[in-house]
Order: structure tokens, then C-alpha cells, then sequence
């Protein structure tokens, strides 16, 4: 492991990753330092940047950058709630199918080519309309199951390249019972890969989330979240409002490109081939 | 039994199992447009959910659907009024499937262009470009690279911008046209001002959406021509003298298409129902736009499940595509194991 961490410490572009992501948990640590109450009318509406609102106001007079920086509350508790969900659901489920085979394994599996047959934003589009759509809570739980399928099939695959292993059969005439041997001995050396899933996928999950919220299925329009605040800016690019399209976009594409350099420099660093 | 022949095969279980799914999600809908055409008529709407059968058990209804599907390719008539919604989707499917296709072509050149470059001139400055094109395309969301690119086309430029999918001047040249397909089928007719039109329409949302396929795209060449021109029968086709250029494009990229062969048959399903979101910032008249704005807004149950069940099919026979097309690049999938 500390060689990984050693990898993963020399790698600059992984580094630039974390230094972007530690902007993002900055932010929305210190929300509440913004100028402004994210869902508060102020009266100003529609006003271009200026000394009291950095990055003007938008239709409803709420202040952009004080959104902006809220907003990234909103989406790192959108993406890791939705990749904590597909944890949760993929790992035990791929554990179970990698471990056991046999009809389990055809189950679990022909579900997960099922899911993976539908492009997964229509998917999370259908499944959050079907449970009502217009929360964060429903952005959540469609974002995850639509996200989770890979995870059941990493995890399979890395359970069964290990379960045939030396360790595994010593633990097991050590009387290890299966539970034990899933999560004690096996599912720690399948750490890696799924770290690596986690963290791309954390990025996925924000594109996806903001991509609902744009359509209409994500909270309301006072709800801070970039998303949402970029369904108004498509009306608003045609008045050459441009304030309320640049910050949430950048935001966004400042948070994903985090965790994909994040996520890239883990994979290099796991992977002793990869280390140059 | 040949691998061809036992893919075909395992496809229409597929088929069967994602019409399920799609028919449980539109039924799970909460309400539907009939509760508001029949809003202040509790009976009317009793004799009619009776008329359109919908009181029968779930799987009968299924079974129903699928079948009017396999054999007439009907998908049911709308909530709204009763009207079959099968030719509005086919329509929109083809101006979707246009868009994809657009989109898929740029990003794939585009990728595999920079990608060979990067991976034969590591470390230059079009491998850095390549790096931008392949963490851009994954990290910006789509609808807002839209946005900006509408900015920056039309406000900035001038480029004239149209919702249409070809100028409406020219509907008497496009009357005889017997697909919605308007840009293939101009250019299979040779009609040189509708395919201009068509393809200056597609320019701004296929622009948009192909940097999705270009940076996975851009991203997998490079990496696999690095690992082919690394492996022993590339040195091997040097040291007996061939020059670097034909190993690369004849040897190294014959073996690295493989694994980026399976990438754009993925990515085309994927920019399939992608397209939503383009598609709802340009107002392009697809279906993933339908989908939604006819569908989910309406509640026009129909409408959702056979928008997405004609999306999801496509995806898959595309998939289907792609896997056959494998076994021509690669003569070792001939034989089954």
C-alpha cells in the first residue's frame, strides 16, 4: 500500500485532481460564509456582476455566487449519496454472484446486462419519473441504481479471480464460514478496483444528476444546486445573459474533472504496470 | 455452434427482459394523462380504461404490448387521444439516430486521429491536446457545453441557427422521401441543397454531443497503441525492415481497433439516449426530448415506454452489430471456444 501511496504522492496530474476537489469540499464546508442566503430574493433581478453580487443575480434575485458556492453542497451530497447507494447494492450482490455461481450467478447477472442494455441516462430519467421525480432524494436513488451495475460486475470478476487462491482455501480450513470469508478475506483484496470505480463514478454521478435537474426531474428552481441552475440559463443565454450560464457549468466541470483525475491517478498508482 | 449464430440467439431474451423492465417503469408512473382528460368523469374514464384493456393483470398487458411490438410494430396509442403513437416515435428515432450518427462519425475521426498521433509522439503538444480532448469530453456536462457552444456559434459568430431539421423552404424537395432519415436519404438521392441544409442543422448539436465519443475514443487509441506497439511483433515487423509507418497503420492499429471497435458500438447506445440532453438545449426534434417533454411531462404513458423501448433496441442491436463486426477484425472470435 505505501508504495501505491507513494505512486499515487508523485503523480501531478492526481495531485491537481485532489487539489480540485479540496476546493470544491472547501466550498461547501464554508457555505455559510457566502454574502448571501443561497434562497433568499434579494432586489436585484436579473442583474449583471458587480461589486455587491460578484456574479449577478439570477431570475428569482437570488445572488449566482453565493449559489454557486452552496450548490456545492448540493451535488457532493447527490453524487456520494449515489455512489454510497450503488455500493451498497453492487458490492454484496457481486460478492454473492462471484462467490457462489451456479443460478445466483445467472440472476445477478442477466439483471445487470438487462440494466446495462438501456443508455444509462434514459434509464435514470424513466426510473425518476417513476418514483415521482422533483427531490434530491429521487435524483439520488435513480443516479445510484443506474450506476450500480458496473459495480456488480468488478466485484464478481475480482472475486473470482481470487477465490480459487491459496489464502482463501487456508482460510477456509481455518473454519472460516462464507460470510467471513466475503468480507474478511476476500472483499479486502478487491479494495482497489472498486476504490478506483468509486471515484470515477463519483464523477459520472454529478453529469448524471446535474443532466436530471437540467430536464426537470431534480429539487425545485430555488433549491441550490447547479443543475437546476442552468435549466433558467438556457432561457437567459438569448438575452445575452451569459453570468448565469459560465459559474455552475465551470463549477460542475471543475468538480468532475476532480475525481477523474483523482480516480485515473488511484488506478495508476494501484496498477503496478502503470507506474512509470 | 458458431459464436455469430449464438449471439444472434441470446439477443431476443435481451429484447424480451428490457421490455419488461421498460413496461414496469411506465406503469409505475404516479398518474397518467388520462387523469386529466377524464378529470371531472370517474365513469367515462372507468369504459375507457376497460375499452384500451388496461385493467388486465400486469403480465397480460405485457405480453399484449410486446406482441403488437414483435409483429406489427405497433406500440400502443396514446392516453392523450388514442392516437397510435408508433409513427410520431419512428420519426423521432430518425432524427436521433441522425444526430448519434453525426456525433459518432466526428468523435470517432477525431479520436482516432489524435489518438494514433499521441500515442506515436508521446509527451508533444498533441499529446497534450489529446489529454484535454480525452478528460474534457468527460468532465464537462454536455448540455452546458451546448449552451456555450450556442453562445459562441450564434451570438459570437453569426452562424445561423435553426430548431428545424432542414430549412422549411425546401419541403416540396423532401416530399418524396420514404424515411425520416432526411440526411442519409439526400444523400443517397444526391440532393445536394436539403443534405446542405440537413447537415448545417446537425452541425451545432453533433458538434456538441460528439465530444463524448471523442474523448473515450481519443482516450482508448492511445492506450492501445502504446500496449500493441510495445508487444514483440511490432518490433519484430521493424527489425525486418518495414518501414514505422506501415507497422503502425497495418500492424499496430489492425490489432489495436479491437478493444475500440467495442467502445463505439457502446458509446453509440449510449449517445442514443445521451442525445436527451443536446437534444433538449438545441430543441433538435428527437426522441429522448420527446421522451420527456411528451412523455414524462404529460404523463402520456405509451409514449415513455415505446420512446424508450425503441432506444433501448436500437442500443442493442447496435451492440449485436458491433460483436458480428468483431469477428471480421478479429479471426480468432470465429472459432467458439
Amino acid at each position: 500500500m505505501s508504495r501505491a501511496r507513494r505512486a499515487f504522492f508523485r503523480n501531478r496530474t492526481a495531485i491537481a485532481g485532489l487539489v480540485m476537489l479540496g476546493l470544491v469540499v472547501l466550498a461547501a464546508v464554508a457555505a455559510p460564509l457566502a454574502p448571501y442566503d443561497p434562497e433568499t430574493r434579494t432586489d436585484a433581478f436579473r442583474s449583471p456582476p458587480d461589486a455587491d453580487h460578484w456574479l449577478g443575480t439570477d431570475q428569482n434575485g437570488f445572488d449566482v455566487f453565493s449559489r454557486v458556492v452552496f450548490g456545492a453542497r448540493s451535488a457532493l451530497l447527490v453524487a456520494l449519496a449515489a455512489v454510497g447507494f450503488a455500493l451498497a447494492v453492487g458490492v454484496p450482490l457481486g460478492l454473492v454472484a462471484g462467490w457462489y455461481g451456479g443460478w445466483v450467478d445467472g440472476v445477478i447477472s442477466r439483471v445487470v446486462d438487462v440494466m446495462l442494455a438501456f443508455p444509462s441516462v434514459l434509464l435514470a430519467v424513466a426510473i425518476a419519473a417513476a418514483f415521482g421525480g422533483g427531490s434530491v432524494r429521487t435524483v439520488i436513488l435513480a443516479v445510484g441504481i443506474v450506476i450500480a451495475p458496473p459495480f456488480v460486475r468488478q466485484v464478481r470478476a475480482a472475486v473470482l479471480q481470487v477465490r480459487s487462491l491459496d489464502y482463501v482455501a487456508a482460510a477456509r480450513a481455518l473454519g472460516a464460514n462464507d460470510a467471513r470469508l466475503l468480507f474478511r478475506t476476500i472483499l479486502p483484496n478487491c479494495i482497489a478496483p472498486i476504490l478506483v470505480l468509486a471515484t470515477l463514478n463519483t464523477g459520472i454521478a454529478i453529469l448524471d444528476a446535474a443532466g436530471l435537474s437540467f430536464l426537470g426531474l431534480g429539487p425545485p428552481e430555488t433549491y441550490p444546486d447547479w443543475g437546476v441552475m442552468l435549466t433558467k440559463a438556457r432561457v437567459y443565454i438569448q438575452h445575452d445573459e451569459q453570468w448565469m450560464l459560465l459559474p455552475p457549468g465551470l463549477a460542475i466541470s471543475l468538480t468532475v474533472l476532480g475525481f477523474n483525475l483523482l480516480g485515473d491517478g488511484l488506478r495508476d498508482a494501484f496498477d503496478p504496470r502503470r507506474r512509470s | 455452434m458458431s459464436y455469430a449464430l449464438r449471439r444472434i440467439l441470446v439477443t431476443f431474451p435481451l429484447l424480451l427482459a428490457v421490455s419488461l423492465l421498460v413496461f414496469a417503469l411506465a406503469d409505475a408512473l404516479p398518474g397518467d394523462a388520462a387523469d386529466w382528460r377524464f378529470a371531472k368523469q370517474p365513469e367515462a374514464k372507468e369504459a375507457w380504461r376497460k375499452a384500451r384493456g388496461l385493467d388486465d393483470p400486469f403480465l397480460v398487458r405485457w405480453g399484449r404490448y410486446v406482441a403488437g411490438f414483435a409483429t406489427r410494430l405497433d406500440l400502443d396509442r396514446s392516453y392523450q387521444d388514442d392516437e397510435p403513437v408508433g409513427p410520431e416515435l419512428f420519426r423521432k428515432l430518425a432524427a436521433t439516430f441522425e444526430l448519434a450518427l453525426c456525433a459518432m462519425v466526428l468523435g470517432v475521426l477525431v479520436g482516432l486521429l489524435v489518438g494514433i498521433l499521441s500515442a506515436v509522439f508521446p509527451r508533444s503538444p498533441l499529446d497534450y491536446l489529446g489529454s484535454v480532448l480525452a478528460l474534457g469530453g468527460i468532465s464537462v456536462p454536455i448540455f452546458w457545453l451546448g449552451m456555450v457552444l450556442i453562445v459562441v456559434a450564434v451570438k459570437v459568430l453569426g452562424f445561423p441557427f435553426s430548431t428545424n431539421r432542414y430549412d422549411p423552404a425546401l419541403q416540396e424537395r423532401v416530399a418524396d422521401f420514404r424515411t425520416h432519415l432526411y440526411l442519409l436519404e439526400s444523400l443517397v438521392r444526391f440532393r445536394l441543397d436539403v443534405l446542405a441544409s440537413c447537415a448545417r442543422n446537425l452541425l451545432l448539436p453533433s458538434l456538441a454531443l460528439s465530444t463524448i465519443p471523442m474523448a473515450v475514443v481519443t482516450r482508448m487509441t492511445r492506450s492501445a497503441m502504446l500496449e500493441e506497439m510495445g508487444k514483440d511483433y511490432a518490433t519484430t515487423a521493424r527489425a525486418k525492415g518495414l518501414p514505422a509507418r506501415r507497422v503502425i497503420l497495418k500492424h499496430v492499429l489492425r490489432n489495436a481497433l479491437i478493444p475500440i471497435v467495442t467502445a463505439t458500438g457502446l458509446q453509440f447506445g449510449q449517445l442514443m439516449g445521451g442525445a436527451v440532453l443536446t437534444e433538449t438545449v438545441f430543441s433538435w426534434p428527437g426522441l429522448g426530448r420527446y421522451i420527456v417533454a411528451s412523455g414524462v411531462e404529460a404523463r402520456d404513458t405509451p409514449v415513455i415506454a415505446g420512446g424508450i423501448l425503441l432506444v433501448a433496441t436500437t442500443f442493442i442491436l447496435v451492440n449485436l452489430l458491433v460483436d458480428l463486426l468483431y469477428v471480421l477484425i478479429d479471426p480468432r472470435t470465429r472459432r467458439a471456444p
